[in-house]
This record gives C-alpha cells, sequence and structure tokens, in this order.
C-alpha cells in the first residue's frame, strides 16, 4: 500500500556537515499493517516520517502510496491522505480554539473547504459520541478551549482527529514519550482501539522495545540511516523485548545507546 | 479506561475558576463592559465638551483597528501594509467620485477591492519569496506611495462639492434635528449624519465578518494563525490562509480609506502615515477596556478601540492646546503604554512578593 522505493535524503550536502539521513531505503507496507519502528536516535526514523509526510522531500528516490506517486506532493497535499501524531501534545491541536472547532478542521480533511459555518448539529452529536468512548469526560467540554487540556487529554484529542476521516496512513512519531506513564498507557489503548475500529494501516515510531514487542504485527529496526532489520510473521509473534536486545546487538555495525536498549 | 487522573484535576481547576469569577456567560461581561465604557464616554465628552464630530471620525477608521486585529492577532502576522493600503482605497475612492463621476457607494466596493490588492502584494512577497511579514509590507508600503500618487494624479482631490455617501441624507438630518432639538443642532447635522451612515457601514461590515470567522474557511483561518503545522497536517495549504487573511484585512483598510476621505472632504497623498500605530492602539485598547473572549467580540473591541483612541485624542488635543502634527507621538506612546503595561505590572508583583518575603524572615 505504501512504497519506499530507494528513497535517500542527505542534508547540509557539500558541505563539512553533510548528513546522510536515509540512505537508499526502501520499504513495503501492506493495508492494515501495524508497523513499530525502533532505532537510536539520529538512525533516520523521524526524517523518514518527515519524507513520507512530505515535510522533507527526498533527493532521489520513489514514494508510492495506493499506486499513487506522491513524491512531489506538497506536505498539505499528502494530508489529505496521511494522519499523523508528533511527540509534542501541543503540535497536534490548535489553542485559542474548542474541542469542537479542532475536531472540526479535522473533519474537513480530505475535501475543499466551504463557506458553510462551521457549526453542525450532526458533527456536533458525531463528535461527542466519539469523545464519550475515550471515558476522559471530555464528549462534556466541547466548548473548552484546547489550551486548557491535560497532555494526555490533547494528546488524545489529536489522535482522534488524526483518525477522524479515516485516512489511508496514520503516522505515529513517538506520541507517547512527553505524557506521564498513566496517560501513555490509555493514548496507547485508545491507539489500538481506534486503529482498529477505523480499519488503519499504522507506522509507529517508539522508544520503548516493550512498546514496540507489545504493539503492531512487524517491527522495523533502523539504524544510520538504513533500515538494518525487519520482523513480521511467524518470527514477530514469538519475539519478546530481551530477545529483540539480544538480536540488535548481534548485528553488524549497530551502535545504539544503553539508554534505548534498556527502555 | 478509567477516568484519569489529569482529567479529574483539570475538572477541579475549572470549577475553581468558575468560584473565582461570577459564573457569567463571557458575552454578557463583555456587554457589561461596553455599556460601561460607552457610559463614562459619553460623560467625559459631555463635560470636557468634546466635539461629536471625533465619533464620527473614530467609526470611519474603526476598520483599520479590525483589519489590523486580523493580521497581528488572528493571522500573527506583523503587516505594516496599512500604511499603505488605507491611502490607496482613499485615492481609488476619491479619483473615481471626482473624475471619473462613479456613484460615492460603488466606490467603496471598488477601494475594498484596491485594498485588498495591496494586501495580495505583501502575501505573494512572503509566500513566494519568504520574505520575512515585516519587511515585505514595509516594501509594499513604500511602493504604495507612487500608486497612489498615480491614482490621484495630484497629490491632493478635494471632494468638497461632489456627492458622496453621506450628502443624500445631509437635507434631511438637518430639518430633523432642527425641528426636534433647536435650531443649536444645526452646526451638528453633519456630523450626526457621519455617525448614522458610519455605524451602518462598520456595522454591517462587523456582522459580515463574524460570520465569515465562523464558517470553515474563516475557522481554518483563525488556526493557521496559531498553528500553522496543524492546518498543513489536516491537508489545507497554510499560505492560501495568509493571503486570504492579509487580503481581507488590508481590504477593510482601503474601505476605512473611502469612508475617511468621504467624511474629510479631500483625498491626500500622506494621509496614510501612522495609520498602522493608530489601528494597534485601538486593538490594545479595545482589548484593555473590553476584554474579548471571542473573535465577534474582539472585532467590537478594535472598533470601540479606535473610538475611545479618536474619542480621547480629540479631547486631549483640545485641553492640551496640542497641534495636529502632534498626532503621531500621541499614538506612539499610547502603543507604548500598552505594550509595556503588562511587564510593568509583572515587575511590580515581583517586587511586592520579594519585599513581602523578606519582611517575614525579619
Amino acid at each position: 500500500m505504501l512504497t519506499l522505493d530507494n528513497v535517500r535524503v542527505t542534508f547540509n550536502a557539500g558541505t563539512p556537515s553533510e548528513v546522510t539521513a536515509l540512505n537508499d531505503v526502501s520499504l513495503d507496507v501492506n493495508e492494515g499493517d501495524f508497523v513499530t519502528i525502533i532505532g537510536a536516535n539520529g538512525a533516520g526514523k523521524s526524517t523518514l516520517f518527515n519524507i513520507i509526510a512530505g515535510t522533507v522531500l527526498a533527493d532521489r528516490g520513489k514514494i508510492v502510496l495506493d499506486d499513487n506517486d506522491i513524491s512531489n506532493y506538497a506536505e498539505y497535499r499528502r494530508s489529505n491522505y496521511i494522519g499523523r501524531v508528533f511527540q509534542n501534545p501541543g503540535m497536534g491541536t490548535c489553542p485559542g480554539l474548542s474541542i469542537y472547532e479542532n475536531l472540526k478542521l479535522a473533519s474537513m480533511r480530505g475535501r475543499s473547504l466551504t463557506y458553510r459555518p462551521g457549526y453542525q448539529r450532526k458533527d456536533a452529536v458525531r463528535f461527542r459520541e466519539l469523545l464519550a468512548q475515550f471515558d476522559m469526560g471530555l464528549e462534556n467540554r466541547m466548548d473548552t478551549d484546547v489550551a486548557m487540556l491535560s497532555g494526555g487529554q490533547r494528546q488524545a484529542i489529536t489522535l482522534l482527529m488524526a483518525t477522524i476521516t479515516q485516512p489511508k496512513l496514520l503516522l505515529l512519531d513517538e506520541h507517547t514519550a512527553a505524557l506521564d506513564p498513566n496517560a501513555a498507557v490509555q493514548i496507547l489503548d485508545l491507539t489500538e482501539v481506534l486503529a482498529e475500529q477505523f480499519k488503519l494501516t499504522v507506522i509507529m515510531i517508539t522508544h520503548s522495545m516493550q512498546q514496540a514487542c507489545t504493539m503492531g504485527n512487524r517491527i522495523v529496526m533502523m539504524n544510520r540511516g538504513e533500515v538494518i532489520d525487519d520482523i513480521y510473521g511467524e518470527e514477530r509473534h514469538t519475539i519478546i523485548a530481551e530477545n529483540l536486545i539480544e538480536r540488535f546487538r548481534n548485528i553488524k555495525n549497530v551502535t545504539l545507546s544503553d539508554r534505548t536498549l534498556l527502555s | 479506561m478509567a477516568v484519569s487522573d489529569s482529567a479529574g484535576t483539570s475538572v477541579a481547576k475549572a470549577k475553581n475558576r468558575r468560584a473565582l469569577s461570577p459564573s457569567l456567560p463571557s458575552g454578557v461581561w463583555f456587554l457589561i463592559r461596553f455599556v460601561v465604557v460607552a457610559a463614562i464616554t459619553w460623560f467625559v465628552m459631555s463635560r470636557a465638551n468634546v466635539n461629536i464630530g471625533s465619533i464620527g471620525q473614530g467609526l470611519g477608521l474603526a476598520l483599520v483597528g479590525v483589519g489590523v486585529y486580523i493580521t497581528f492577532r488572528v493571522l500573527n502576522f506583523p503587516d505594516l501594509s496599512v500604511d499603505g493600503s488605507f491611502p490607496i482605497g482613499g485615492a481609488v475612492c476619491a479619483a473615481l467620485i471626482s473624475t471619473y463621476g462613479i456613484t460615492a457607494e460603488f466606490t467603496l466596493l471598488a477601494s475594498f477591492i484596491a485594498g485588498a490588492l495591496t494586501g495580495l502584494a505583501t502575501a505573494l512577497i512572503h509566500v513566494t519569496f519568504k520574505i520575512e511579514g515585516l519587511l515585505a509590507s514595509i516594501i509594499v508600503a513604500t511602493g504604495a506611495y507612487t500608486i497612489t500618487l498615480r491614482t490621484m494624479g495630484t497629490s491632493n482631490i478635494p471632494l468638497l462639492n461632489e456627492r458622496t455617501i453621506l450628502t443624500p441624507y445631509e437635507d434631511g438630518m438637518r430639518n430633523f434635528l432642527v425641528g426636534a432639538f433647536g435650531d443649536e443642532w444645526r452646526r451638528q447635522s453633519n456630523n450626526m449624519v457621519e455617525i448614522v451612515v458610519f455605524l451602518v457601514v462598520v456595522g454591517g461590515v462587523l456582522a459580515l465578518l463574524n460570520w465569515f470567522f465562523r464558517t470553515e474557511i474563516g475557522l481554518t483561518l483563525r488556526a493557521a494563525g496559531r498553528n500553522a503545522q496543524m492546518v498543513r497536517a489536516l491537508g489545507t495549504d497554510d499560505k492560501r490562509m495568509i493571503v486570504l487573511g492579509l487580503m481581507v484585512s488590508n481590504g477593510l483598510a482601503g474601505l476605512a480609506g473611502a469612508l475617511a476621505v468621504q467624511q474629510l472632504g479631500f483625498a491626500d497623498v500622506q494621509m496614510g502615515v501612522g495609520m498602522i500605530i493608530r489601528g494597534l492602539a485601538a486593538v490594545m485598547i479595545g482589548e484593555v477596556l473590553l476584554r474579548p473572549k471571542t473573535v465577534g467580540q474582539a472585532i467590537v473591541a478594535a472598533s470601540v478601540g479606535m473610538l475611545v483612541f479618536e474619542i480621547s485624542r480629540a479631547w486631549v488635543f483640545a485641553a492640551l492646546d496640542l497641534n495636529a502634527s502632534d498626532v503621531r507621538l500621541v499614538s506612539a506612546l499610547v502603543v507604548l503604554s500598552a505594550l509595556a503595561a503588562p511587564n510593568i505590572a509583572q515587575r511590580w508583583r515581583d517586587w511586592r512578593r520579594r519585599r513581602n518575603a523578606t519582611a517575614e524572615v525579619a
């Protein structure tokens, strides 16, 4: 469904600080896959998301989504098909606007904007139902400015905003890393519920081996701008965090900080 | 999933906040403030004998305040091109009336479009060449001077004997006022016409804007100023929203230019000088006095801010016997104090807290 074909990204090309962030990466993601991506800082995980989402354009290589070559689409055009949640809960929602208004903005993804009033009763009813399943009491605070909400609540709303139009692909960029442990668990549960409910294809970056092993059906390991391991099928079912660490230790040239391995 | 701790605490916080301020909807508070400000203004005006002409003047310029609010507060875009779009709007209006004999009412639309095109120029410079908004708008304001002069063909066009949007109502208003309140109102009748006509125009524009900011596009525009990354991530080009916002904002300034020209009875190539700082002053005065909570309230507050500014200017100038050219220093000082006030208040609070802490130790 999503195909990356020999994608290369170089930052500061031609200067002494030249970095190859992605070195001819190829990756095939199937419809309905839930892929977790792990790797040390600087492995190229976020750059991978940036070139899929269009924030950064690739130097060469192709990005194909559902038989559409989107390599040259601007970020906002790709956003019609791709939902994204960032690590920082502040990035996915708009302060100064209410919960309803944020969800309304998200529900217009993929169609052209009109001069119809932003407030529609049937939208309010739908948003209320969707929020009610979060069990956070948000459904009764539709007029609250999202700036008043906690990080966990904002991230829950961001998650709903990213999925509400059932995008073809959902990108989760360490979306629980900035939350307290309770809220993180809650958001992860919610992620699985929404992925199931909207039948989404998901790619999730995580620094937690535990999360990588318990969530999704496929693990991709990155290092120094390359995909160095890809675990799915039979193998994926038997993997546990300890094996995973062992496995990556045995792959040549892997530089992992201990912090990443132990978390 | 159970109700999370964090959700619990923020509900408690919200309850606390409600306990601190009486539980009235923000709209009611806004209305109360509005009435209080109006009453105080009226009292000052009648005691100090400020001419009601300043109300018409303030209403004529009110849309500049609204335009500045849209760029500075909604779009978060420091746009100085108002200094150019205001005189361009005025010049187009004056030229169409005096040279081409176009009906005054139609020139308002033309002035709005001319102002909007000025805003478009700033937006395109910013978006295509990635030149910072402040700089892009200075470039446009500089170039706009020539356009204004070329449009007018001369540095000053008098409109004293032309039919403006005010002319049709002057006789009726004079007869009504003299008949109802006596002969001393004869002098004020043209001022009253200005107030009524401008109130209708400005009120209509505000109602239109209030509708606009609640539409899907208006909502996206508001989001683009606060979180452009999110707007892009939701599939809309945030640059389009900057273009649209700057066009609306400068269109309003152009429209205000047309109103001002018809009120003053002439267009002058210099009349845009210092307009941006007046607009900023209006936005800040409106925010301090009325504390708007919604966009609808904010655009009303910006208009009221311009009114209060113009009235107090007329008052201060009469009381202190100042020169008309002193207006720019006064505007600058108003904006400075509005910007500096939060900082000074914070320092005062810090100083007091430290002093109290030292007192406890001793």
